[in-house]
């Protein structure tokens, strides 16, 4: 099975560190950024399936990030985590493509199911576009 | 809250009229003296062919005396009314003052919600990382598995240091909220409300350019009312410019024994047909449900019970700037007071 390739995106430095190494200890590959534009840096450059991302960064905030993401790369799947439990953000969010919204501080656990679903939602997405390209013959 | 603006109690029913009753009881009564008497006193000075000037004189001199005196009654009648009109404005303004203080309380804590919730959501992580590391999860043994745990436990005692903080500085709105009346630093005033007002600002694109002048006197009142029309006209600025964002400018200058805050935005500005009504209650043109209306009319009041000015300049397409002109309080530390409701003034010289 494939390994799912995180990106997780947050302002907050020591978060990603230890939240990054405990994903990586349950075979996540993890890479950390801490601000949007160096999020969409990294996506320019590797591949990634999921992306967890703060909505609340100073600078290009998460929902800034989420609009430009979406419009590059369609296919990853973002989950938005906040402080704070803002339904208007969460609206927005899932309006421009979030696929959910975690509210921090958050369980692990559901961290992993929410990432879990996130991935397993792209494989399919990417099966059906590859279908269609064979469909209309294209390799 | 109820948000819709409707008939409050400031748009004069009942109580805020004048009393009409009594005093067309008033006229009446002076009416009955004087005027039959004036009748009488002209039949008789100008009596067919013997008209004597001077009861004519004494007549006119009589009417002149009359009517001055019905008038002047009238007159301290209806401004001893208009002074308790007044004083109910007043307290029913010292009660919105005191319920929006109470709103913008509200706001805040989903900032402070939020400031909280980071050093807890590391907290959070280190704990598990910790179990982790002690279940064996982590695959750490020997000098690494110690350097992850010190690390770890020097990071909960920051976070704890940083949730710290964050609980003293809720502690010192609720204490400022209920403070005395005195000598307020303006400036300090207004990097506190914009310490509050972080959290509206990291969603949205908004400069925050401060140009605090240094050795201001400090103005009266007290830090709740000075910091509440700091946010009020913030919190308009940020929401008048949107998710588009722009430049927030607090700026704090002296001048000529007076203290001059200017609070502006490169919002869309107001229009002309507005100006005049953004200082009434219930007047706002925010989506239902966003504005009370309530926010600048609070503002004003709060200015001019500290005897100050509230102005406004606005350019359509380029911004509005609110200036808030306060008398530097005195030195005794007693409050500087002077006037009421009247003191201050309101222009819109608009653009």
């Amino acid at each position: 099975m494939r390994v799912v390739r995180l990106l997780l995106v947050d302002d907050e430095k020591r978060f990603t560190e230890t939240l990054g190494k405990r994903l990586v200890a349950r075979g996540l590959f993890v890479e950390t950024v801490n601000s949007g534009p160096e999020a969409l840096a990294a996506l320019e450059s590797r591949p990634f399936d999921v992306v967890l991302l703060d909505v609340r960064m100073p600078g290009m905030d998460g929902l800034e990030v989420l609009r430009a993401l979406k419009k590059a790369h369609p296919l990853v799947e973002v989950i938005l985590l906040s402080g704070n439990a803002s339904i208007h953000a969460a609206i927005e969010g899932m309006r421009l493509g979030a696929m959910d919204y975690l509210l921090k501080p958050a369980d692990l656990e559901d961290v992993l199911a929410k990432v879990e679903e996130a991935f397993e939602k792209k494989k399919v997405a990417e099966e059906r576009a590859k279908e269609d390209r064979r469909s209309r013959g294209l390799p | 809250m109820d948000n819709r603006p409707g008939p409050g109690p400031a748009s004069g029913g009942g109580k805020g009229r004048l009393p009409h009753r009594g005093l067309r009881r008033l006229l009446v009564l002076l009416a009955a003296v004087p005027l039959p008497s004036f009748v009488l006193l002209a039949l008789f000075a100008l009596r067919p062919g013997r008209v004597s000037p001077p009861w004519v004189l004494a007549t006119v001199l009589f009417g002149i005396l009359a009517t001055a005196g019905v008038a002047g009654l009238a007159v301290r009648r209806i401004s001893r009314r208009l002074r308790e009109v007044e004083g109910q404005r007043d307290s029913f303004f010292e009660e919105l003052s005191r319920l929006s203080r109470v709103s913008s309380l509200g706001q805040v804590s989903s900032s402070i919600a939020h400031d909280l919730n980071n050093p807890l959501a590391i907290l959070n992580e280190e704990a598990g990382w910790l179990s982790d590391l002690l279940s064996g999860a982590a695959g750490a043994d020997g000098p690494a598995l110690r350097a992850e745990m010190t690390a770890s436990v020097a990071q909960i005692q920051e976070q704890v240091r940083r949730a710290r903080e964050i609980s003293r500085r809720i502690l010192s709105w609720a204490r400022e909220t209920e403070g005395a009346s005195g000598r307020v630093d303006l400036n300090e005033a207004v990097v506190k409300a914009l310490h509050l007002l972080e959290g509206e600002m990291v969603e949205r694109p908004v400069r925050v350019q401060r140009s605090l002048a240094p050795g201001l006197p400090p103005v009266p009142g007290t830090v709740a009312e000075v910091r509440q029309v700091i946010l009020h006209l913030a919190k308009n600025a940020l929401d008048a410019m949107g998710k588009e964002g722009g430049t927030l400018t607090l700026a704090t200058r002296a001048s000529d024994g007076k203290v001059v805050l200017s609070v502006g935005d490169t919002g869309p500005g107001i229009p002309r047909e507005n100006l005049e009504r953004i200082f009434e209650p219930f007047f706002t043109t925010k989506p239902e449900g966003q504005g009370t209306g309530l926010g600048l009319s609070i503002s004003l009041y709060i200015v001019k019970k500290l005897g100050g000015t509230l102005e406004v300049e606005s350019r359509p397409g380029e911004g509005t700037v609110f200036h808030v002109v306060l008398p530097a309080a005195r030195e005794s530390g007693e409050p500087d007071l002077p006037g009421g409701w009247h003191a201050g003034r309101e222009t819109a010289p608009g653009g």
